[in-house]
């Protein structure tokens, strides 16, 4: 039994950068002094972004996989990094919203100077950071167990800038967010002991060769997939997310909800697509469809019933990450020779992406206008399009994304996905859709609306905003928007390297 | 006579049992927490198992699983330094549950 | 490619661009005195351009302009309204307290009106159908009153399941055709036959009768039509009605005869013309009887098309969009006519009244206005038989509906006996009335395969003339007993559907409190642990 070799291509050693890059901007931080973690913070973001953009480009010009093998040691004992379009677009992605909410970042963290060193600016920017070279992991790890590391690295990552204002509740939505996670952790990680037990490897392209319809195999996927759920905060397991994701600093709650809850989803993409046994199993693929359409039903309503703009926007979080799983019964169309040439699969990861550019801007938003206003209960919100008018246009235009109106890419993404509902006959997941698109226009109206109010006559504003920052958000709202010009069909780029390993 | 794989197995069952148990149903989290080192535990064993059953052929102890539950064994250890530290600090702002609306079991004790 | 192609493009440019350049503090302080400029390019594409189509991105996006005899009748129709409308608003809305903004909605409502009878492909046709029904929001919640805001939000929350519909209707119409987005011709022409075809056609008829008021998807617009500015009013109840009307044009197969659907399509639009009349005859607001009345008119023109639809009858599409065209320039012209009466003393009434009446009666079919003329062009494709006849008997609804309103309509007289109003207001009026009387007369033989000298022949003139005199008889009668007959609220069924308000507030709750229940830790973490279980059984034993 050997399981497939890996080969090294020309320029494999940028992935190694791409992971290394964050790790050496944290070891300087600490290494340079504390009080430079913002500027050393801003020397890595740009040079991670052209990192990122460079495997992009090598990808897209080889039109295969880019791939390193540490140390030339094969799998099963080894350990491979492997680029595909998937994985490049995502970590493209990740590297946009990062540098985006790092200049939006820009004022609230920064070292006060009448202080040697902060405690919360080094925080954030040596977690982000760390959160970074998780997420990258994520994105090009191989091995099962790999990816269980790079998960843990991104919870520790994550957990702690939901609390870095130290109040009681945060503290109490980290805690929540800490525990819960782990429970998803330990059933990842029986999974994967089972995997290793029944087939002696934990590597991707091994699984996909050696994978059989067993007992022990589905009850491994049943437990990692359960595990990757809770840490996806999909319903009903999304316990831990709104009080975690309103309680955190906008910026962070930006990264936590635009990509942090993405890299379990994209790992149980790896062990659908990659690791299941196929055919599909249809049944399996339906739960993990409603399971998506209670998400988007429950939590869209939920969203609409709260009083604070943040916690709104948390709840419509776990609203949007119901629709990445209604791909799994929609990329089995018939007429599709693979999973990833259907409609329904590329809606699924325009969806991700869109979400994500939309959802940092949203944040992003919610955290200026707050700032203006001084609090973000959404009934006082009138006054705030004379203050922070670009904030609640990128509010605005982020909303449009989530909505599914054209022209965004969440509509794109939101017309395939029901293209393919259509073509595969699945109407409850159709219906779902357009409810979906309905609720999630009235909650983002409701705050329009009270937002291009007058403001009252007691109406303060508490701190004034640079442009820049303002700016910044209403480029990311703007990117989720022009995603919305791509064309209506699946796109190579997604297929790369995803076809006859190696 | 029961094999010692089988042995191990039920072993780490019961690991993984009561620390679900406490993981679940303990209201106080530093018992969640003491809880989880017992699920992960359970979870190393059962890896120490998989080793045994000898899956990766041709090997006579499959080192792999070991290299993993060390790496394990030390991310979880991690897992309840952060913990800890975020207890400690829960504590000190006068909290004690993870439940905001939840009573405090603390309060429950006669004083 | 003409010289004129770039007017198609300049259309949806230059309001667009006004747009933009409102970014400009000095611009956007001018404004509304750009509003009447915003459509001239989409009136003189009707007047010059015709045939081409224009790709604006080629495959796979293909975003495609087109202008044929059906689009560009509408087109200049309704850029002439939007342009006297721009000019009344320009004088009545200046100095009001958010003119700005209420400028800035104009002009992407109007950037979307437009553009729905210019696109040819079924991506630009939802973008612009979508641009000009949710910016249309603005334009109704204008007023920040109590009336006002629970009207948009009415009309918000239809607009957004009529989204939806269509929405859903254009995906199964597009999974009949090869390519992510075809041109709306090649998609309707493979549905017929399509295994989706029914529920396609149904969701369309469901999605655009929406927007044209058809019962009981109504209910929106006689809120949401009283509540705007006056020249809002009128290009609301005059233009964006009419986004309805295309979208059954362009998308229903009109040529391929469909008995079921097309019968079903004319009940609904002969149901909604003599509901929109019964209920409108109740109301007391003169806004409110003209969205009434805009109700039962599209009742008609669904009717017209259902006739249409049932027979194959060529020439289906260009009568109905010569009676929207007229009900177009007729209605914004009542519009904008019950502003000028606002701004009239009694003392000069008469002088508006009495044109005002003409153009009432238009729509009841009056003899050598536009609507006899529609009427008389729509007629055969009723038929001989009960059809014909209840259409005939919609046109007595109206002229009875009419009366009505010409009652209620002295009642808003300015206050002060002498007032006159401003100049311009009355030229922006006159411009669309006077439209309204000779537009018509000049397109009618090149649609149709009559004469002129028929439709003023003594048979038609009679034809025309007795369902007028019933409905002004009618009038009388109701003048008599008009203490005892119930008042209707605005928006009829609406206000019954409101009452569930509590009942929703209720389900709120409940799910507020399951999600507590959720939430809660040892409820979440069992479940979690169930999921496990469940979907590795999953797994293995569903195959």
């Amino acid at each position: 039994m050997t399981p497939a070799a890996y080969t090294a291509t020309e320029g494999g050693a940028l992935l190694v950068v791409a992971i290394v890059l964050p790790v050496i901007g944290m070891l300087a931080i600490f290494a340079l002094g504390l009080r430079r973690a913002e500027r050393i913070a801003y020397l890595v973001l740009p040079g991670g972004l052209l990192v990122a953009l460079a495997i992009a480009a090598d990808v897209a010009r080889s039109g295969a996989a880019v791939t390193y093998v540490l140390g030339g040691w094969q799998p099963p004992l080894g350990i491979a990094l492997r680029a595909d379009g998937l994985s490049v677009t995502l970590m493209v992605l990740t590297a946009v919203v990062l540098c985006a909410v790092g200049l939006v970042a820009r004022g609230s963290f920064s070292t006060p100077t009448d202080k040697a060193e902060a405690r919360s600016p080094m925080v954030f920017w040596t977690l982000i950071l760390g959160l970074w070279c998780a997420l990258n992991t994520v994105f090009l790890g191989q091995d099962l167990f790999n990816l269980f590391v790079a998960l843990e690295l991104l919870t520790f990552s994550a957990v702690p800038l939901v609390c870095l204002d130290g109040r009681r509740e945060t503290l109490q939505a980290a805690l929540r967010y800490l525990l819960f996670a782990l429970i998803g952790s330990v059933l990842y990680l029986m999974g994967a002991a089972l995997l290793y037990g029944a087939y002696g490897t934990l590597d991707l392209a091994g699984l996909r060769l050696l994978a059989r319809n067993d007992l022990a195999t589905s009850v491994a996927l049943g437990l990692m997939i359960a595990g990757l759920m809770a840490k996806a905060a999909l319903f009903p397991l999304h316990l831990w997310l709104p009080p975690a994701h309103a309680g955190a600093p906008a910026a962070a709650s930006a990264v936590l909800s635009a990509l942090v809850v993405k890299a379990p989803f994209f790992i149980i993409l790896r062990l659908w697509f990659d690791v299941a046994p196929q055919p599909a199993n249809a049944m399996a693929a339906q739960m993990l469809a409603w399971l998506g359409i209670a998400s988007i039903l429950f939590c869209s309503v939920m969203a609409l019933r709260q009083a604070r703009l943040k916690l709104m926007i948390a709840y419509s979080t776990v609203a949007q990450l119901g629709y990445l799983f209604l791909m799994f019964p929609l990329a089995m169309a018939s007429d599709a020779p693979t999973a990833w040439e259907s409609v329904g699969w590329t809606g699924g990861v325009l969806q991700l992406v869109s979400h994500a550019l939309a959802k940092a801007s949203m944040f992003l938003a919610a955290g200026l206008i707050a700032e203006a206003l001084g609090h973000d209960r959404i009934e006082n919100l009138d006054g705030a399009m004379s203050v922070v008018p670009i904030s609640v246009a990128a509010f605005g235009l982020a909303g449009l994304s989530l909505m599914g109106l054209p022209p965004s890419g969440g509509f794109v993404a939101k017309l395939m996905l029901l293209t393919a509902a259509t073509e595969t006959a699945n109407w409850w997941i159709a219906a779902a859709i357009l409810m979906g698109g309905i609720l999630a226009a009235s909650y983002v109206f409701r705050v329009l609306n009270r937002a291009m109010a007058a403001p009252s006559s007691n109406f303060a504003c508490k701190a004034s905003i640079p442009l820049y920052r303002e700016l910044t958000v209403l480029g990311l709202a703007i990117c989720a928007v022009v995603l919305g010009f791509v064309p209506l069909q699946p796109f190579a780029f997604l297929g790369i390297g995803r076809v006859g390993l190696p | 006579m029961i094999s010692s794989t089988a042995l191990y197995g039920l072993c780490a069952a019961g690991l993984v049992a009561i620390g679900l148990y406490g993981l679940v149903l303990h209201p106080t989290p530093l018992r969640k927490v003491i809880a989880f080192n017992l699920l992960g535990s359970g979870t190393f064993i059962f890896f120490g198992v998989a080793a045994r059953r000898g899956a990766a052929a041709g090997l006579l102890a499959d080192p792999v699983p070991q290299a993993m539950v060390i790496t394990g064994i030390v991310v979880a250890f991690a897992a309840t330094a952060v913990a800890v530290a975020l207890l400690l600090r829960l504590a000190e702002s006068g909290g004690s549950t993870l439940d905001p609306g939840a009573p405090d079991p603390q309060d429950d004790r006669p004083s | 490619m003409t010289e004129w192609n770039f007017l198609l493009v300049a259309t949806l440019a230059l309001p667009l661009a006004m747009v933009v350049a409102c970014l400009h503090d000095a611009f956007y302080a001018r404004i509304l005195s750009w509003l009447p400029l915003a459509p001239v390019p989409g009136l003189l594409a009707a007047l010059f351009e015709r045939g081409d189509s224009i790709v604006i991105a080629p495959a796979p996006l293909r975003l495609t302009l087109a202008l044929d005899d059906v689009g560009a009748m509408l087109l200049g129709g309704a850029s002439l309204l939007w342009a006297a409308a721009g000019l009344y608003a320009s004088v009545s809305m200046r100095g009001k307290p958010g003119s700005g903004r209420f400028a800035i909605w104009w002009l992407l409502t109007l950037t979307g009106s437009l553009g729905v009878f210019i696109v040819a492909d079924m991506t630009s046709f939802y973008l612009v159908f979508s641009l000009a029904s949710l910016s249309a929001f603005g334009l109704v919640a204008f007023e920040d009153t109590a009336r006002s805001r629970r009207a948009s939000q009415v009309y918000m929350a239809l607009a957004l399941v009529g989204e939806a519909l269509i929405l859903f209707g254009f995906v199964m119409l597009v999974s009949a055709t090869p390519g992510g987005n075809p041109l709306i011709r090649d998609a309707v022409a493979m549905l017929s036959g399509s295994p989706l075809e029914s529920p396609a056609v149904l969701l369309l008829i469901l999605g655009f009768g929406l927007k044209m008021g058809l019962v009981p998807l109504h209910v929106w617009m006689p809120l949401a039509h009283p509540v705007a500015p006056i020249p809002a009013s009128a290009v609301l109840s005059g233009i964006i009605v009419k986004a309805g009307v295309i979208g059954l044009i362009r998308f229903l197969p009109l040529e391929v005869p469909s008995p079921d659907w097309g019968m079903a399509l004319m009940v609904l639009g002969l149901l909604t013309a003599f509901y929109g009349v019964i209920v409108g005859i109740t109301q007391e607001h003169p806004k409110t009887v003209l969205a009434y009345s805009t109700v039962s008119q599209m009742g008609v023109v669904a009717a017209v098309l259902g006739a249409g639809f049932s027979t194959g009858a060529p020439g289906t599409a260009t009568l109905a969009a010569f009676y929207a065209l007229h009900h177009l320039l007729v209605k914004g012209a009542l519009f904008l006519g019950v502003g000028i009466v606002g701004a009239t003393g009694s003392r000069n009434l008469a002088r508006v009244v009495i044109p005002m009446a003409l153009l009432a009666f238009s729509l009841a079919g009056l003899p050598f206005t536009s609507g006899a003329l529609a009427k008389f062009a729509t007629k055969p494709l009723f038929g001989d038989g009960l059809a014909a006849f209840m259409a005939t008997l919609s046109a007595a609804g109206s002229a009875f509906l009419m009366a009505h309103f010409l009652g209620r309509l002295r009642l808003l007289a300015n206050e002060n006996a002498g007032a006159v109003p401003q100049t311009s207001l009355v030229f922006a009026w006159a411009l669309v009335a006077a439209a309204s009387l000779v537009l018509p007369w000049a397109l009618f033989p090149e649609i149709t395969s009559y004469a002129l000298s028929e439709t003023v022949s003594l048979k038609a003139l009679w034809a025309a003339s007795w369902p007028i005199a019933i409905g002004l008889l009618m009038a009388l009668f109701i003048q008599r007993i008009h203490s005892i007959i119930p008042r209707i609220p605005e928006g009829d069924v609406i206000v019954l559907l409101e009452r569930l308000q509590p009942l929703a507030a209720r389900c709120g709750i409940a799910l507020e409190r399951t999600d507590l229940v959720l939430r809660r830790w040892p409820v979440a973490s069992i479940l979690l642990l169930t999921l496990a279980m469940a979907f590795g059984a999953t797994l293995q034993f569903a195959r």
